[in-house]
């Protein structure tokens, strides 16, 4: 529950803010104290099956699914990442932000830890093709993380849920929707 | 503001890295170099390499490709940016056989990654030596 408060505070902070103010109300410090605390109790994620049931409930949502609900009780945090319109191109203004989760992933704390990037969008557009678009740019997010950024590929997943899991239910179309989950998944095994 | 000054010392200090090898050059975090490329890029990129991603050194490709188009700041930073991606690569992977030593003298009980380097960071004597410059070239102080 915590975490969800908490969550829900970084990004506030990044809505509101802009530019080098941005880089003040996220940084890798609070990243990397964020997605460390780990639950001893973590429930084990099956991705396949998440991938599986969005598909099934395209229209339909997913927050009531119990596969889904389980990633609410693992510790993440949300980010924007803006991309160009109806592409998996990462706007410029949010390469920031990629590499601040990239430093957070290189920290010793978080290093033995593999994580699961989960897109997000609104409403706006067939529900169908939101699915598809969110799950090509949580894969562009774990590609250039991989990359770019040295993080090694087994620990990134991605997931993209389209508009299936708004933060604000009551306006699925609202643009705090759009936003992509980063979730600690547990030990690399 | 802060920003640029710290790129600007950031390339002074790959300058000085690059004419003498046993200088030391402080390493930028990865947040802070891609966002030196977006700062004085992004138009650039905005331009030239719609619809590419930072992935895969798409962009990098990109922006070489045009370099007779893309502004002469923008060619300097690419340049800053990809060495002081690697140096902070490097200085990370250097950490554990750096410190070794000081792990072994002062840390030896302590079980984890995480909790090394915190204990590390709590020994006086550890930051003023190699380790300690290891321990901030890598980002974690």
């Amino acid at each position: 529950m915590k975490n969800i408060g908490f969550s829900a505070l970084l990004t506030i902070g990044l809505t509101l803010s802009s530019g080098q103010a941005l880089a003040q109300e996220l940084n890798d410090t609070q990243l990397v104290r964020t997605l460390g605390r780990i639950e001893s109790a973590a429930p084990a994620i099956d991705i396949a099956l998440l991938v599986e049931e969005a598909s099934a409930n395209a229209g339909k949502g997913v927050a009531n699914l119990p596969n889904w609900q389980k990633l609410s009780k693992l510790s993440q945090l949300i980010v924007e990442i803006e991309f160009e319109n109806d592409s998996v191109a990462i706007e410029p203004k949010s390469y920031r932000t990629v590499g601040l989760i990239a430093d957070a992933l290189h920290h010793p704390n978080l290093r033995r830890y593999k994580f699961l990037v989960v897109g997000h969008t609104n409403a706006t557009g067939d529900a169908n093709h939101n699915l598809e678009l969110s799950a090509q740019r949580a894969n562009a997010i774990t590609e250039a993380l991989s990359t770019t950024f040295a993080i090694k590929p087994d620990r990134l997943y991605s997931i993209g849920v389209g508009e299936e899991w708004p933060l604000d239910p009551a306006n699925p179309k609202a643009a705090e929707n759009r936003r992509v989950q980063l979730i600690n998944l547990g030990l690399v095994k | 503001m802060t920003n640029r000054l710290a790129v600007f010392a950031g390339a002074i200090a790959l300058a000085a890295f690059a004419l003498t090898s046993a200088s030391r050059a402080d390493s930028i975090s990865y947040a802070d170099a891609v966002s030196t490329l977006a700062n004085d890029c992004g138009s650039d990129i905005k331009k030239y390499c719609k619809g590419l991603n930072l992935g895969g050194g798409r962009i990098q490709a990109c922006l070489e490709q045009h370099a007779g188009k893309v502004s002469p700041t923008c060619t300097m930073t690419l340049a800053n940016v990809i060495a002081s991606i690697k140096q902070r690569e490097a200085a990370q992977s250097s950490f554990a056989t750096v410190c070794k030593h000081d792990i072994a003298q002062y840390c030896k009980s302590v079980k984890g990654e995480g909790n090394v380097l915190s204990c590390l960071n709590k020994a006086t004597r550890v930051n003023e030596g190699q380790c300690g410059q290891a321990i901030i070239d890598a980002g974690w102080r």
